[in-house]
């Protein structure tokens, strides 16, 4: 019995010994990094401000909702045999979107991740212990990139539920749309905050936000509120800041080899060569979906004849838009138009894709420069642009004449100058043109659709979200 | 393999050590000589019975008048046993005289049924245990036992997803309890418990019996993660005697025997000129304008204008890819043993060719299982077992997996052009003229096959180390250790440029990759018995600890000079990583056994489980269970119903768990997400997935009553169960609104129920010379979400346009679209019903639900579930002499499948093939088809890609799941070659099915696994798997599978 009772002892031991262990079930993961040590110091910001930037990869990616809705649903182009859902994406080009569309809840998902990662930043950095001026800086930077985010989301949808900070689950059935007058409201309160702390391009960093950046996007917005005044005072600070100037040669602007010009305003950042950097894929986006050169085109975008004919004789921005076809394997060419202006021709073809170096300009001075001549009916900026090019001036002689007003010609120049860079849908919804316009090219628009439906898995899940009239 | 050198485990180590000093070797007794009488219940003398001094081999036999006699130790036990007669041990306590009285056995009351941490007698059994044994699937040529147990069982729906060879099968057990974490089974391998274990590293024919712990009291001393049931598989053991040497050899042949009909390469060219026509006629053109006048997307290739005739019928890419495929099995297996000491050996090798081209599966497996009795007290032994499984599986990854994509390459193109090439896209081959048109396609099987160099080795340890103490008499300490090491490697190199075979041009690319898993197990346990009169008690305590670390490594290049090496070393190294995670579980089990006479039955059990993937506030729960037993038939009052042999009732009631989650699913989480600033790339992090320290066990609540029965001396015998059980708390990675920044957080909420009823019945039919027995069995489960998250939001998945929607007071994962009501055969006909806008004759009639007069959103509907209303398997066996038939019928009823691949070969889809189903399309009002499939057009209409109830099949099969026949060479003719006994045999697998699924291969396919959460999927920041969002949801969804060959194998088996 006496053994007994040694052994039950060394058992109960031996079980005790080995209860001991919390630390044996509290295990960290090996190879994620948690976020439970994260956003205290310096370093911890950058690292996610950058995740926040990179945001900017899906939201103006060349299948992201700023394509779809800039070009798609403009008159400039349109999609044939294009991979994945053909059927849901045909619906932006015909004007038949249904809220059950998988592009359009893709979208409202994309954005509202996006400003998941710019709004944690923001909250974040507010209770951090970095000193005022990065505080500032970070912000500005970040609500640069909220106010870009909500003035594309509110021209495309309308009435928003606005989020400006992290909320739970439960709190999220609470936040219902926002009149689109307050969307703007805070889009203008974002851009002053940022337009006032950060710093001139030239101090502020390559491809960060800048307080002209800034100033050009509020004129932008001012522009589409319909406050001419403001955006032509906006406007004019961004050209008498003197950092900004166009280049020569339009069609050096988007070389890879010429990124971060004197004319770019703010630009997205890609890095060409490798499958492991983020590459620029708006070349092979744009290619027409064939695989007859080694990469698999997607084949978004397709250029239409109606813009090619948009072009002055002489023009020489559209060969430097457009290609006209590709030549095969055997040297067939075959002829089809598609945007040729992030062309890559040095590099490496990496698993069926370009990997390609070209940056996308968001903003940049030959836009400002026209939404001056928007803003205050003076040709002069829109001459700019014009004379860079040798073509004549408006209010000359050799002026096309069917473009017989400022806001005629204001409209053709963006379209032909900015043609494919994600603007002409909005520039013709801004203007009020787009129902003129848009039928006479056969496409089925009316007023309501104007704005595309909130997805029904959005509605499905919290049924006190209105949806937009017409759907 | 820190932890092992831990001072914790440096103690364990020392207490084990320890524990052998203790032992003590018993002491020599005085030998008296013992006699007596054994009789049996009617007082007559019965001979021939062995009576054995226990745990040695002396003995004697008893004589023609029951009388024995033999020298023995004064306090030893003696072992009276015989054939048809349950055993008795007595004690002699210095008696000289021993008469006995001996029972008669009711074998299947006998029975001893491995359950958690023990066995029991089936008298015992209070729970809802389902046990099957070796005999049972000694001749199916399976490599996973789970498969053999499909039909066999009742509550358990095995289904067989996908028929590649060391394909695992789906296993579920009385229906599904949870949406979005992981349904499988808990695995236990001789005591070990594992989750997401490949059955397949254990041979089927090493295996002694399978138990499936069906309720929550039987399961529930695995607790944490019992609530999809436990399947306890037991490895052999030789029996005390003589060495026995079994061989063991097949031959098996498997074959294709249900093709897909795909259009022919004459049908298909008219439908894609019909698609064109259609689409260009809409667009205002006429069919007879040429390709001058039309833009891109409708030209048409001229040959298939002028000269279709030149393709003939074309190429079947199902015979091009499918062949009849041999399999050889041979296996020798060495057991036996003395008292003290027993074992098995066993070598297996399986080498498998499969169906599909240049695909394989090898296996060997070797196993050591030894047990001895170091002294009468201690007891050591290990099972050891080491398998190696080479393979090249593919096409069971779906739509863009070598078989559907041959479903979707075009017939009219040749297996090899002029040149010997495969492809159209050669440049010096006059098909390469088809490059012109955007939507042809071919994706040449051989391209994917025979241009690809890939297999995979996989190489697994499992082995378990234990020892028992006799404390005292009746007081038993066990301790073992587990470890299971898991390690496969892939490589992978596709030729430059494919022989042109392939959808795309591609320069040579490879990869390698190499995952680790490591699992160890330490147990230590107590078991106490006691008898006192007539209770007897058995108690257990018990603490486990467990740990898993799984690793990853990937490396992929490029850029090789030629096809002539294709390890990486030849080419640039493009990509690599590695990854590694852990979990860690901590339990403590405790168990009473009660019985008292051996006819009541009450047992009662508690595990305490603590485990790493919970959250900080919740890591610890518990998992208590009780159930009862009542033998009717030992009544008293019933002694006089001769006709009743067994009636037994049970009821039970206890709760499981669910732990399979990701490791690190409570914890918040950031992801790699970089940026570029001026030519630089930098370093980005964002939060992937939202922290919940509150997450705990989900848990399932079961009620369980069952009542067994066997009558006419149990010819016929059988058994009924009712089941309830609710689980709350659910594991739901729960969609959350999207402008939270997520669309789904990992959480407990909601409840669930699945109840239902299962019939077993085993009837002997013909007893005789001449034996018929059926085995029947039938399930039925039903299965109701009660509560979900937020305003009970319904959760939906989408995969393409597949919507599976899972509701509050409807079964989990409907099927969710339209219903299309046939085709729109003229103009009339839209007009006066509601329909899309897009809609002309000959487009699909959309059925409107709500009648809101509009056909919207609003009108889709559930239009199925996967889940069947019920299952059933009927076994019936004939033997005469040494011959024995058996089939087995398998069938499941009421369940839908929905097809995927609609969207690809059911509708126009930039030039793939069609089925040959769809092509009685409208073609004109005079010409309306069958009035089902509606006219193909490239510009779709009328919500034709939509997901509809034109997607949806009935997936109700009767199978012939196995036919066999054996044959015993009669012992006389065996005797000269020194063999004991062998046997032949023919199994037939699969050997024909009934089914309405017509355009897929087999109703049982699914194209996405059941929920598990690998490692990779926590690294990568994203829980899902290829296409569906949770896989698990996706069951009943057939996007492109393999097809289950029929299988004849002829074997024979011979022991020595």
């Amino acid at each position: 019995m006496k053994k007994f009772k040694h052994i039950l002892a060394a058992c109960l031991t031996g079980v005790v010994m080995s209860s001991c262990s919390d630390s044996f079930l509290k295990l960290a993961p090996v190879s994620n990094p948690n976020a439970e040590t994260f956003f205290k110091t310096k370093a911890d910001f950058d690292l996610a401000s950058n995740a926040a930037y990179a945001t900017l990869y899906t939201i103006y990616n060349p299948e992201g909702p700023i394509s779809y809705m800039g070009e798609l649903m403009g008159d400039n182009v349109t999609i044939l045999n294009i991979s994945g859902n053909m059927a849901d994406k045909w619906q932006f080009r015909d004007y038949t979107l249904a809220p059950a569309n998988t592009m359009v809840y893709q979208f409202w998902q994309d954005f509202y991740r996006s400003l998941y990662n710019i709004n944690i930043v923001i909250s974040k950095v507010e209770t951090s212990e970095l000193e005022a001026a990065s505080k500032d800086k970070i912000k500005g930077e970040m609500m640069f990139l909220r106010a870009l985010y909500y003035f594309n989301m509110v021209q495309i949808w309308g009435d928003l539920p606005l989020v400006t900070a992290p909320i739970t689950a439960a709190e999220s059935y609470g936040v219902l749309r926002s009149p689109a007058s307050e969307v703007y409201a805070q889009i203008v309160k974002d851009l002053q905050f940022a337009a006032d702390k950060l710093p001139l391009a030239s101090a502020a960093g390559v491809g960060k936000a800048s307080k002209g950046a800034a100033q050009s996007l509020l004129g932008k917005v001012y522009l589409t509120m319909g406050d001419k005044t403001k955006a032509a005072n906006t406007l004019k600070e961004v050209v008498n800041s003197g950092q900004y100037q166009l280049l020569p040669n339009y069609t050096s602007l988007w070389d890879p080899k010429n990124k971060n010009t004197k004319e770019s305003i703010f630009e997205i950042q890609f890095l060409g060569g490798s499958s492991t950097a983020p590459f620029s894929d708006y070349y092979l986006g744009f290619f027409p979906n064939s695989n007859a050169l080694g990469f698999y085109g997607s084949g978004m975008n397709q250029v239409v004849d109606d813009i090619w004919n948009e072009y002055e004789t002489g023009d020489s921005r559209r060969v430097a838009s457009i290609d006209t076809g590709f030549t095969d394997a055997k040297g067939v060419f075959t002829k089809v138009k598609f945007p040729k202006k992030w062309q890559d021709k040095t590099a490496p073809i990496i698993g069926q894709r370009i990997a390609a170096n070209n940056n996308f300009m968001v903003l940049r001075y030959a836009d400002v420069l026209l939404m001056l001549t928007e803003a205050t009916g003076d040709a002069q900026y829109l001459n700019q642009v014009r004379k860079r090019v040798g073509l004549p001036e408006y209010g000359t002689a050799a002026y096309p004449s069917k473009y017989n007003s400022i806001e005629l010609a204001t409209e053709h120049e963006r379209r032909v100058e900015l043609a494919f860079e994600f603007h002409r849908w909005f520039d013709l919804k801004r203007t009020n043109r787009a129902l003129t316009v848009l039928p006479s090219k056969g496409k089925a628009v009316t007023q309501a659709k104007l704005l595309i439906p909130i997805p029904n898995v959005v509605r499905d899940q919290n049924s006190k979200i209105t949806q937009n009239a017409g759907y | 393999m820190k932890s092992f050198l831990s001072l914790k485990y440096l103690r364990y180590f020392c207490f084990i050590f320890l524990s052998f000093c203790f032992v003590q070797v018993f002491g020599q007794s005085k030998v008296i000589s013992v006699k007596g009488k054994i009789l049996d219940e009617a007082g007559k003398p019965v001979p021939g019975v062995s009576v054995v001094l226990k745990s040695t081999t002396t003995g004697t036999i008893s004589n023609q008048d029951g009388l024995y006699s033999l020298p023995v130790p004064e306090d030893a036990i003696l072992v009276f046993s015989s054939v048809s007669y349950e055993s008795q041990e007595i004690a002699i306590n210095k008696r000289s005289v021993i008469d006995v009285t001996l029972m008669p056995s009711n074998k299947i009351l006998n029975e001893v049924v491995v359950v958690g941490y023990g066995t029991q007698s089936k008298r015992a059994v209070t729970g809802a245990v389902a046990s099957i044994n070796n005999k049972q699937f000694q001749d199916r040529s399976f490599s996973n036992v789970a498969q053999s147990l499909a039909g066999q069982v009742a509550g358990v729906n095995i289904s067989q997803a996908q028929g590649a060879p060391g394909s695992s099968p789906f296993i579920k057990i009385r229906g599904v309890s949870s949406i979005t974490a992981g349904t499988n089974p808990l695995l236990v391998v001789d005591g070990v418990p594992l989750e997401n274990f490949n059955l397949n590293m254990i041979n089927p024919q090493d295996i002694e019996s399978v138990e499936v712990l069906k309720d929550a009291s039987s399961a529930a001393i695995y607790g944490s993660r019992g609530s999809s049931g436990v399947i306890i598989v037991t490895t052999k053991l030789g029996k005390v005697g003589k060495t026995n040497v079994s061989a063991n050899f097949e031959y098996g042949s498997q074959k294709v025997t249900r093709q897909i009909k795909m259009m022919d390469a004459q049908q298909f060219i008219r439908t894609y000129i019909d698609a064109k026509n259609n689409a260009w006629i809409d667009a205002g053109g006429k069919a007879t304008d040429g390709n001058a006048l039309r833009p891109t997307l409708l030209k048409i290739p001229e040959d298939f204008l002028t000269n279709p005739q030149q393709f003939g019928t074309g190429t079947n890419w199902q015979d091009v890819m499918f062949r009849v495929a041999p399999s050889y099995n041979g296996q020798i297996s060495v057991s036996g043993g003395t008292e003290k000491t027993q074992y098995m050996f066993s070598g297996a090798y399986l080498d498998q060719t499969a169906v599909l081209d240049m695909n394989y599966y090898k296996r060997l497996a070797l196993r050591s299982n030894i047990k001895t009795a170091v002294t009468d007290r201690l007891t050591v032994g290990l099972n050891l077992g080491v398998t190696t499984i080479f393979d090249r599986t593919e096409g069971t990854k779906g739509k863009s997996d070598v078989i559907s994509l041959g479903l979707q390459s075009n017939p009219h193109f040749p297996v090899y052009n002029e040149n010997g090439n495969l492809g159209y896209r050669d440049p010096n081959s006059t098909w390469f003229r088809f490059t012109a048109f955007g939507d042809m396609n071919l994706w040449h099987p051989y391209s994917l096959t025979r241009e690809v160099d890939k297999g995979t080795k996989s190489f697994n340890t499992l082995g378990t180390a234990y020892l028992e103490y006799n404390i005292l008499k009746n007081l038993k300490f066990r301790t073992s250790l587990s470890a299971n090491l898991f390690n496969t490697r892939n490589h992978f190199y596709w030729n430059d440029k494919q022989k042109y075979g392939y959808s795309a041009v591609l320069a040579a690319q490879a990869n390698a990759g190499n995952s680790y898993m490591l699992n160890w197990l330490s147990e230590n346990t107590l078991t106490y018995d006691k008898q006192i009169g007539d209770h007897s008690f058995t108690g257990l305590v018990g603490y486990t600890s467990q740990k898993q670390r799984d690793e990853t490594m990937y490396v992929a290049a490029n850029n090789f000079p030629n096809d002539l090496v294709h390890t990486l070393n030849a080419g640039t190294v493009t990509a690599g990583n590695t990854t590694a995670s852990e979990w860690s579980l901590l339990s403590y089990i405790a168990r009473l056994q009660y019985n008292y006479n051996s006819r009541y039955f009450l047992t009662a059990a508690i595990r305490r489980d603590g485990m790493s993937r919970f959250g900080d506030n919740n890591k610890w729960g518990y998992f208590p269970s009780v159930s009862a037993g009542w033998l009717i038939s030992d009544e008293a009052f019933m002694s006089d119903i001769k006709s009743i042999n067994n009636l037994k009732l049970r009821v039970s009631y206890g709760v499981t768990g669910n732990n399979q989650i990701p490791n690190y699913g409570a914890i918040s989480l950031l992801a790699a997400s970089n940026y570029v600033y001026g030519g630089t790339m930098s370093n980005g992090l964002r939060v992937s997935n939202i922290a919940n320290p509150n997450l705990k066990w989900e848990k399932t609540n079961m009620f369980n009553i069952g009542l067994d029965l066997g009558i006419l001396n149990n010819r016929l015998s059988g058994s009924i169960e009712y089941y309830n059980s609710l689980t709350r708390d659910m594991l739901l990675f729960v969609p959350v609104p999207d402008i939270t920044g997520f669309s789904s957080q990992l959480t407990n909420i909601g409840q669930m129920r699945n109840r239902g009823i299962e019939l077993n019945i085993s009837s002997k039919n013909v007893v005789g010379n001449f034996n018929w027995t059926t085995d029947f069995n039938f399930s039925r489960n039903r299965n109701k979400v009660l509560q979900l998250g937020p305003g009970n939001a319904p959760i939906q998945y989408v995969d393409n346009v597949v919507t599976v929607r899972t509701e509050v007071g409807q079964p989990v994962s409907n099927f969710y679209g339209y219903i299309f009501d046939g085709v729109f055969k003229n103009q009339a006909e839209i007009d006066a019903y509601p329909h899309h806008a897009s809609t002309t004759p000959g487009d699909p009639k959309v059925r409107d639900v709500n009648g809101d007069g509009k056909i919207t959103d609003a009108d889709r509907t559930i239009i199925g579930n996967n889940q069947p209303d019920f299952i059933a398997g009927m076994t019936n066996t004939l033997s005469y002499k040494g011959f024995e038939f058996s089939f087995m019928l398998q069938g499941s009823y009421g369940g839908e499948i929905a097809n995927n691949n609609i969207r690809y070969l059911g509708t126009w889809d930039n030039g793939r093939n069609f089925y040959a189903s769809m092509y009685n399309y409208w073609r004109s009002e005079s010409d309306p088809g069958d009035g089902i499939h509606f006219k193909p057009n490239v510009s779709y209409k009328g919500l034709q890609k939509q997901f509809s109830s034109y997607w949806v099949e009935d997936a109700s099969f009767l199978r012939m799941k196995n036919i066999r026949l054996s044959y015993a060479i009669p012992s006389k003719l065996l005797n000269k070659i020194a063999c004991k006994s062998a046997r032949v045999y023919v199994n037939a697998e699969n050997v024909f099915i009934l089914t309405k699924y017509k355009d897929g291969y087999d109703p049982e396919n699914t194209t996405y696994g059941t929920t598990t959460y690998s490692s990779s999927m926590e690294t990568s920041g994203s829980y899902t798997s290829g296409n569906a969002p949770v896989p698990g949801a996706f069951q009943g969804v057939d996007y492109g599978s393999y097809p289950l060959p029929r299988v004849i194998t002829v074997g024979i088996k011979a022991d020595f």
